[in-house]
This record gives structure tokens, sequence and C-alpha cells, in this order.
């Protein structure tokens, strides 16, 4: 089997799976962090380790961040938690049309609140137009709202561009980054980005389903999305689960000491992948600065279900557009929004890849490609 | 005590002569099948209506009237029956009948607050009964109209008919469900239905049940080219006829090198004409196969390339057995509407790939002529084709 859908979700790592082992075997660690007793204590001090684990690996405090159930709740417990708790700052949102449904979503029930809404274009390598940016920030500015990463191309964000952008036109605005598919692939120290939010998920970097993490620097307000005990100082109401907190901490913590490493051998991977693809009846879609471990290519003369049902049959799995808007049958937004041509979007396929994955397997998947079009080309 | 009974009416079963008989017999083994998630049954007739009664007392389906209704709607949905009232059965004198009268109505007034006028129809069955027709109705229609606030008596148009029954029991209730109608499946011999996946073959799969005609079915995948989700959903269609009409197999033709094998040795504009005449010879071998005696297709004249009279006269030379097409004359909105009423509508619109729409021609030939499909042919093993098609089936029970 050859896993090439890494970005829809990864498969757990050992250190995980050890991880929850060993808290479900232990048999001490299941009580509430919230209960006065010597259990709940217990449970409270292990809690607050993963914490500390957590900030030290994404370079900030631990009093910055909460344990959530996954990216999407981190958006939008950001998104709409900052700006009705920060009117006072502005009325408009500025964010891009190749956002996350997670945000998406959030900015169209916004918008229907009341909040002005300005998408700043997309260019043709990925980026948004940091003109037009600087042009659409104003003193109604509350929020920016962008992505680390790309889900679908791999396309970088030119953040450092975008805070100086900020700093400069309104200083009280606060940018919203989802790290969903950067997290564990690039360096994130928090402390020194310039970013005020951020959302992060567990099981896009080999830890479980059902854990992400939501930053929210030091000096922020905003208004919680689940209230009820008060848990992770009333940011995030809920009884804590300190099985998740461990899953996710410590998959952060294995990504982080197998980064670099990681990056090198995707590096190389993703250069011969592009290289091999080109010189084929296929169309890279990703710039070519993207991170190496998302490539969107189109395939000529295949539609992209049926590539990957081709792929399917020898165990190769990818993916067509985002994983959860697949059963939609839609050409992808993304793709549309940076100008690549309806037909060449229909087409598209995402591989993407994580630290296990190989220069064997690369090779094995040309291979594969070529007997598909050997034996499955329709040309219509 | 009252106990929550269907009243299921039989039609054109009723009109039949000396087989009679036979068609009542499979009529109420077809509803003993279709209701058999409900608990033990008692099904029986008493002349041209057959009730419906759980045999034991703590049978939760009949325990109140809203979960019996889900029974009822399964008894409409069996071909043969017309019309079927959730009724109530009880025991005792005129007295017993006026209270249980009243508990109905107001009962019914809950789920229709809009009904403000009624009327009684009585039927007195047990002559033993002291009251006679007429007298049942004045009785219990004067207690209602005393006891129920807000309801008057409309004899020429009432908002519902309470009717009242007295037999070995008593019986109230009132309106009707419209039953799907036809005649009783398993009388009029087994068909094999091209199902697709599309709006069409649904519907034609159901209409020939109607006619009491038992089916198989036969789906044929191109995977890769379209989806295990496009297999799911034929399936879930089959399951959706399979409710009307009854047990089925579907078969699942791997179809995949054939149409490869076609796509690449001959011509495109012939493409989805050869491609049909390969289809039916295999369902006909399959047909013959299972028992059936004919060939069911979803096709209406003139809706695609394939469907137009030149089209339809070639495919049907490559078979021997009829091909029924009961949506032939049918506008596509009335079949829309059919495949809605039936439940299947939402399903077959889900947009996974149809039977391969990769394999269309951009302009397939709409008059085609025997020199046409004699050349499309010509370098195509057609008998190998259908031999490795009847070969290659997984057989999936509905």
């Amino acid at each position: 089997m050859i896993y090439f859908d890494n970005s829809a979700t990864t498969r757990p790592c050992e250190a995980v799976i050890k991880a929850i082992d060993d808290q479900l075997g232990s048999g001490e660690l299941y009580g509430n962090p919230g209960s006065l007793h010597k259990l709940g204590t217990n449970a409270d001090k292990a809690y607050n380790k993963a914490l500390e684990r957590a900030a030290s690996c994404l370079g900030c405090n631990k009093n910055e961040l909460y344990f959530t159930s996954c990216g999407t709740e981190g958006s939008n417990t950001a998104i709409r938690g900052f700006v009705h708790r920060n009117k006072r700052i502005g009325n408009t949102i500025i964010s891009t049309k190749t956002e996350h449904k997670a945000t998406l979503e959030v900015l169209k029930l916004l918008e229907s609140e009341g909040f002005i809404v300005k998408y700043v274009p997309m260019l043709s390598n990925g980026k948004p137009d940091l003109g037009s940016l600087s042009d659409m920030i104003d003193d109604d500015t509350v929020l920016l709202c962008f992505t680390h990463v790309n889900n679908e191309t791999g396309a970088l964000l030119p953040l450092e561009d975008i805070v100086k952008i900020r700093n400069e036109k309104k200083r009280d605005a606060a940018i919203f980054l989802d790290c969903v598919q950067s997290l564990g692939k690039l360096d994130i120290k928090l402390r020194n980005m310039g970013v005020d939010m951020a959302t992060f998920s567990g099981h896009k970097i080999h830890s479980i389903k059902g854990v992400g993490m939501l930053y929210i620097r030091q000096g922020i307000k905003v208004d919680p999305l689940i209230l009820g005990g008060g848990q992770q100082n009333n940011m995030r109401s809920g009884t804590q689960s300190l099985i998740l907190a461990e899953a996710m901490v410590t998959a952060m913590e294995e990504a982080e000491s197998r980064r670099d490493e990681a990056y090198v051998n995707i590096s190389a991977v993703n250069a011969y992948l592009r290289e091999e693809l080109a010189s084929r009846d296929a169309k890279i879609l990703s710039p070519d600065d993207a991170l190496p471990f998302v490539l969107n290519v189109s395939f000529d003369g295949f539609e992209s279900e049926t590539m990957l049902h081709c792929l399917e049959i020898y165990d190769i799995f990818v993916s067509t557009v985002s994983a959860c808007s697949s059963k939609a049958k839609q050409v992808s937004y993304v793709l549309l929004e940076t100008g690549v041509d309806r037909k060449i979007a229909a087409n598209s396929i995402r591989l993407s890849f994580c630290r296990d994955n190989t220069m064997e397997e690369a090779k094995e998947f040309i291979g594969r490609v070529d007997e598909i079009y050997d034996l499955y080309l329709v040309k219509r | 005590m009252a106990t929550n009974v269907i009243l299921a009416r039989m039609g054109e079963v009723t009109l039949k002569g000396l087989n009679r008989g036979k068609f009542e017999i499979q009529l109420k083994s077809n509803l003993k099948y279709r209701l058999r998630q409900f608990g033990k049954l008692s099904i029986y007739q008493s002349q041209s209506r057959i009730w419906i009664e759980p045999k034991d007392e703590g049978n939760q389906f009949f325990a109140d009237e809203d979960s019996a209704r889900e029974v009822l709607e399964a008894v409409t949905q069996v071909f043969g029956i017309v019309s079927a009232s959730l009724t109530r059965k009880f025991t005792g004198d005129i007295k017993a009948i006026d209270d249980e009268a009243v508990d109905y109505v107001e009962h019914l007034l809950k789920l229709h607050p809009e009904y403000k006028t009624f009327k009684v129809e009585a039927k007195r069955g047990d002559k033993s009964f002291p009251l006679n027709s007429p007298m049942i109705c004045e009785e219990v229609g004067a207690n209602v109209l005393e006891r129920v606030p807000g309801l008057s008596v409309n004899v020429k148009s009432p908002d519902f008919i309470l009717n009242v029954e007295v037999r070995d029991f008593n019986y109230v209730y009132a309106g009707k469900v419209m039953g799907h109608r036809g005649l009783p499946v398993g009388t009029a011999g087994k068909g094999m239905l091209l199902l697709s996946g599309g709006i069409d073959s649904p519907v034609a799969g159901y209409m020939m049940a109607s006619r009491g005609m038992t089916l198989d079915a036969v789906y044929f995948h191109s995977y890769p080219y379209t989806s295990e989700q496009a297999k799911e959903k034929v399936v879930d269609l089959a399951k959706i006829v399979s409710r009307f009409a009854g047990r089925m197999n579907l078969y699942v033709v791997n179809f995949t090198q054939i149409q490869l094998d076609m796509y690449k040795n001959s011509p495109q504009d012939m493409l989805t004409i050869t491609m049909r005449r390969v289809m039916l010879q295999i369902a006909e071998k399959l047909a013959e196969k299972s028992g059936a005696k004919c060939l069911i297709t979803g096709e209406s004249l003139g809706q695609v390339a394939s469907q137009t009279l030149e089209a339809i006269g070639i495919t049907n030379e490559v078979v021997k057995m009829p091909i029924l097409r009961p949506l032939i004359g049918m506008d596509k909105e009335a079949t829309c509407e059919l495949s809605r009423k039936i439940g299947a509508f939402e399903t077959s619109i889900l947009p996974y790939e149809d039977c391969c729409t990769v394999f269309v021609a951009k302009h397939p030939k709409t008059h085609p002529k025997h020199e046409d499909i004699e050349f499309a042919e010509k370098d195509l093993d057609i008998a190998a084709m259908v031999e490795s098609g009847v070969a290659d089936v997984e057989i999936i029970e509905i």
C-alpha cells in the first residue's frame, strides 16, 4: 500500500499509540483535572505537563494554548470569538477565497450577522496579492484570516510580509493563522511570528482524530464558543481529556524531532515526482515554492475521480480536491481561484506526503501511472 | 381494550375469475413477507378485504397509532392493495362504541386540527346487534357531536367520515391511505431489469412489478471509471425497488474490460449502441439462468441517442427475449414524479458517475443503419465479450 493522502489524515504513529496505551493502562490518571481530590490533582498536573510540552514545541506560553476537538473548532472559536469580542477595533474581516471551509463558512455566517468580509485576490503563484491586501486594510479592519500552507496545493503564505503590512497599516487588527497543514512540517515558533491566533490539528501529524489545539496570544481577548464549567481558563469548557492531550503532544514532539530529516527526504521525493510527471501527460498545479509535502497534479485524459480509482486498484491512495468536499462532485475552488483552467482543475489529484513516505514509493507510483495510461486511458 | 389493526382493500385482484384464489394467496404471502419486520401477524381475508392484526398483545409496532402508521405505509406498498385504513378493534355494546369513537376522533383531531365537519357511516354485519346501521349512525354521530367540541355534521362533504362496523368485533376508523394498486408480485413471471443508477430504470422496475412481475436486476460496473459508491448507489436503488417488488438478486457485471475493448476496436459514434447490444445479450444470458422470461429497461423514446427508434431497433435484434420498456411513451417529468413517489429520486440523483459517461461519444449516431453496426462490430469478438461478462458477475441478494 502507498498512502499519499496525508493531508487528509495520517496514520497514528507508534509513539502516539504507546502514549495512549500507557495512559489507559496506568489506571491512575482517569481523574477529572477539575476534581479537588488527589486523583483530580494528579490528572491536573499531568494535563499541565502536556500543555507545557506543547508550549515548548510551539514556542509560546502554556497559558496561550487550549486543547480543542479539531482544527475546525479552533478556526470557529478564534474567528467568531475574536470579532464578537472586539467590535470596537472594527467591523471588517480580510481573508482569501482559498481558505479551508472551516474558515469560509464562518466568514459567511459573520457576513450574515453584519460583518464586512473582503477577499484578497489570489495570484497564480498561490499567494495573496499583497498590494491589494495593503489597500484593503483600513481603520475598520478587525481581523485577517490566512492559511499558513494551503491544504490543496501546498502554497506557502508570505507570512512575514503580511505581518509587516498589518503592523504598518493597523496594529490592533489581529491575524488568525490556520496551521493545520504546516504543523510538524515548518518551524513554527509562535512567539516570533506576529500571529495572534492559530489553529492546529492532531490527526494530520500522526496523532488521532478528535484533538487539536488553539493558540491565542496573551492579551488577545476572545469569546469562547463552548460554554460550561469554565475549564481551560473559561476558553473551552468541557472536561479535559488527558489521553487526547497526551496523544496530541506526543505527536507534536515526534514531528518536531523528525522535522528536518523529513523535510529533506520529502523534498527529494517531491522533486523526483515533479520531474517525472512533468515529462508525462501531467501538469503540476502546486506552485514551485510550495511546501514539498503537498503536490497537486492534473493528469491529462483522466478525471480526478477516475484517476483516484485507477490508483486505488494498485492500493495507492490519493485524494481529489480536499477529502471533505470530494463527494460534492465539484471542481476545486482553490484551484479555480488561483486561475487554473476548469478542465485542468477537473483532472487534479492531490498527492500529500508524510515523513514515512519514501523514494521507492514515489518510483512505484510513477510506474503505476504509466501502467494506468496504457490500460485505462480513454480520450474523448 | 381496543387493538390497532389494519384494514386493507384489494382492487384488480377481485376482478379475476377462476384464478382469483391464486392471486389472493400470493397477495397474502407478499404482505407477510413485506411486513416480516413488524412481529408476528395474523393476516386473513374476508371478502374483498384483508385484515392485518398483531398476534401478540405486546407487539410494539401496533402499540399506538403513530407506530402503526409505519406498518400501514408498508401495507400500501404491496401491489394488489388499493387502500388501507388504520382501524380500532374492540368488543362491547353501543356504549363501548360511543366511547371508542370519541377517543378515536379526539386523537384524529390532534393530527388534523383543520377538521371541522364529519359524518358517520355504519355497517352492521352482526344482525343480532340491537341497533341497525342508520341507528348506529345516529347514535354515534350525536354522541361525538356532544362530547367533542368544535365539530359539526356535514353529510354532503365532510372533512372526515367516521366509519363504524359491527361484526364479530366492533371497528372504528376514518380515512384511508391509497395503495399502489396493481397485481400481486409473483403472479406474472420474472423479468430481468437493467438497472443503471439513473432515474428511469428503478421506475421501470417498479412499473413491471406493479403488474405482478418478480424481478432480478443487472448492473454493469465499470470500475475504476465508476466508483464503488456508484455501485452502492445501485444497491440502494435495488433495495428501494424491492420494497415493492420483493426479494431480488442484483447481478453486478464487471464491464470494464469489455468496454475498453470496444473503445479501442470500434468507432466512437456507435459505441453506445454496440455497448447496449452487448449489455442486452449478457442480461439475456443471466435472465435465462435466473428463470426470467423478459428484459426490462428504462428507455424512453427519443430521450438520448441510443433511444431513438432506429437505435432501439438495432439493439433489439440481438436478443430473443421480449424487452419490456414501460417508460417508452412517458414524459421525463412524469417519470421523475413516479420516482419521487416510490422514494428513489433522491438516491437516483446522487452525483456518482453513471454507467460510464467516460465512454460516451460526443456525437453519437442517432439514426444508425445496419451497415453502421456491422462495421462497428466487425473487429469485435462479441460472443467472447458476452461470455466473459456472464462469467464475471457478483450476485448481491437484495
